[in-house]
């Protein structure tokens, strides 16, 4: 079966580090960036089977981000990932699909990607 | 087809249309009817649109009013035969004629609406010129609005069907033409369908038919007459619950294969300050008091209805004062769950005896809710539904292991 590919989109080197690591360790294939720059022809490219978002990056605001991956994905799945729970104050937090508090520990980051990787809706 | 209707330009056809369902709105009817046609003008500028009174053959003048309100966009009015009643029937004659005028784009909005702006219509409307075929209203509402919504129909739709559309029975929203025909061809048509059941009934099927769904965040908080509860509340109840349950028995077979949920595309934000929703007072004594009453009412049916452990939880939570009063959500699923099992093998006859008697269930749920988030904002409270939507779907399993067939 083919491995389940992963992006991370966070501005911070560390993270992306870490995410990466820990992912692949898990057996997802991953690929990283460090902005919101052409992120659109970045998935087109490739076809990540679900995105890790960070809110709030230098140069770009993660949640209009989710508003341009929805409006062109309807069903890509997208977690928000942040330091602090303000975001959900702004409810375009909630055209995602899960969200997590960034930790060094990442077993809700791991547990939320395998859920929004099993969501399933039948065809019609 | 229709008992009467008013088409003064002899429109034949459209490409967007705009509904306002009524019955006895006369001295409300004239403010949509202006902002629906704000809406079109500014927005849907170059298309054929008309506006579209579906009524209930209103007494108070509704039919008069409406037409007499100055607009740019042509009019028709349609009436239901006297006597016919209910916001389902207006608009499956809203559904006949959108295949009658070959539209593509119908908007509908409530008209007893105050705080409609013509962006409404273009946020309803606009979704459907893109990719969507179904557009839910997103409002700002106060934590205790919406009890039903929040308790039932939110998460029930949700942890069934996969989508997450907040306000499943909102009242104003978008369809595509094409979803009026699945509408109208659809054989889930009943008598609750024909009255308030009807927008759940919408939702559902939207969600069922694989439609592209959005939301439309709406920018201003929803305001419109206001309806007595205690008149109002167990008809409604009836419809909106019931519609739900028989909805489950059709698409069992789908939703048995929905696992987890998915959201769906937000349209309009950026669009506007947004304004916060007045607050809603809840009479936290008199809840429980009707919570403790419906023991004494419907006990013997409960006892057919829930198993044993459900039993004693409820009898516990009878028994706690109302300063420790606290309904644990995952009871809260299986009171849910099990009722809507028991309701598939209910002869119809006697569906309303039990939907009715979820209603105490309903009044204790609530207030378990309003003092949990007395304290809360309204995000703060969001985040609770959130977080027992989330329950839902994962106790949906044992809805499935439980289900017939």
């Amino acid at each position: 079966m083919p491995k389940k590919k992963v992006l991370i989109v966070d501005d911070e080197e560390h993270i992306r580090f870490l995410y990466s690591e820990e992912l692949t360790d898990e057996g997802y294939d991953v690929v990283t960036t460090d902005s919101g720059y052409q992120l659109m022809e970045l998935i087109e490219k490739e076809k990540p089977d679900v995105i890790v978002l960070d809110i709030k990056m230098v140069d770009y605001n993660g949640l209009d981000l989710l508003q341009d991956i929805r409006n062109k994905y309807y069903d890509l799945p997208v977690i928000l990932c942040t330091a602090y729970d303000t975001f959900k104050e702004d409810m375009k937090s909630i055209a995602a699909d899960h969200y997590v508090i960034k930790s060094f520990d990442l077993t809700e980051l791991k547990s939320k990607i395998a859920s929004a990787l099993e969501a399933h809706i039948p065809e019609s | 087809m229709f008992a009467a209707e008013v088409n003064p330009l002899g429109i034949k056809s459209a490409e967007v249309v705009v509904c306002i369902p009524s019955y006895n709105e006369a001295p409300n009817i004239a403010l949509p009817t202006q902002k629906a046609d704000e809406g079109l003008c500014e927005y849907f500028q170059g298309a054929k649109a008309v506006i579209i009174n579906c009524d209930n053959d209103s007494t108070d003048g509704t039919r008069e009013v409406f037409l007499k309100t100055a607009t740019e966009v042509p009019k028709i009015y349609l009436s239901t035969p006297p006597g016919v009643r209910g916001k389902g029937n207006n608009l499956k004659n809203l559904f006949k004629k959108v295949l009658d005028l070959k539209a593509e784009v119908v908007i509908v909005v409530d008209a007893d609406l105050k705080s409609i702006t013509a962006q409404w219509i273009k946020r309803l409307g606009e979704p459907l010129t893109r990719d969507f075929g179904y557009v839910a209203p997103l409002y700002v509402r106060h934590k205790y609005d919406g009890t039903i919504t929040n308790a039932i129909a939110y998460p029930m739709t949700r942890a069934l069907y996969g989508r997450r559309v907040r306000q499943p029975l909102g009242g104003d929203f978008g369809f595509s033409g094409r979803l009026a025909e699945i509408y109208l061809r659809s054989n889930t048509w009943d008598e609750a369908v024909s009255q308030f059941g009807i927008d759940i009934w919408m939702t559902t099927l939207a969600m069922n038919n694989g439609i592209p769904i959005c939301q439309a965040f709406m920018g201003r908080p929803k305001i419109h007459k206001a309806k007595d509860p205690v008149t109002e509340l167990g008809p409604m109840f009836r419809q909106v619950i019931g519609t739900i349950f028989r909805m489950m028995i059709k698409s069992a077979p789908f939703w048995k294969g929905v696992k987890w949920s998915k959201p769906t595309a937000i349209f309009g934000f950026g669009l506007g300050e947004v304004e916060m929703p007045p607050t809603v007072e809840v009479n936290f004594h008199l809840l429980h008091h009707r919570f403790v009453e419906g023991f004494d009412d419907h006990l013997e049916l409960w006892r057919k209805v829930f198993c044993g452990e459900v039993l004693r939880k409820l009898m516990e939570i009878r028994d706690l004062d109302n300063d420790r009063f606290d309904f644990p959500t995952l009871v809260w699923i299986r009171v849910l769950y099990d009722m809507a099992v028991v309701f598939q093998k209910t002869p119809p006859e006697n569906t309303d005896v039990l939907i009715d008697s979820l209603i105490p269930l309903y009044f204790g749920k609530t207030l378990s809710f309003a003092k949990k988030t007395e304290r809360m904002s309204i995000q703060e409270a969001e985040e609770v539904i959130e977080n027992e939507s989330m329950l839902f779907e994962e106790s949906k399993p044992y809805l499935v292991e439980n289900w017939p067939g």
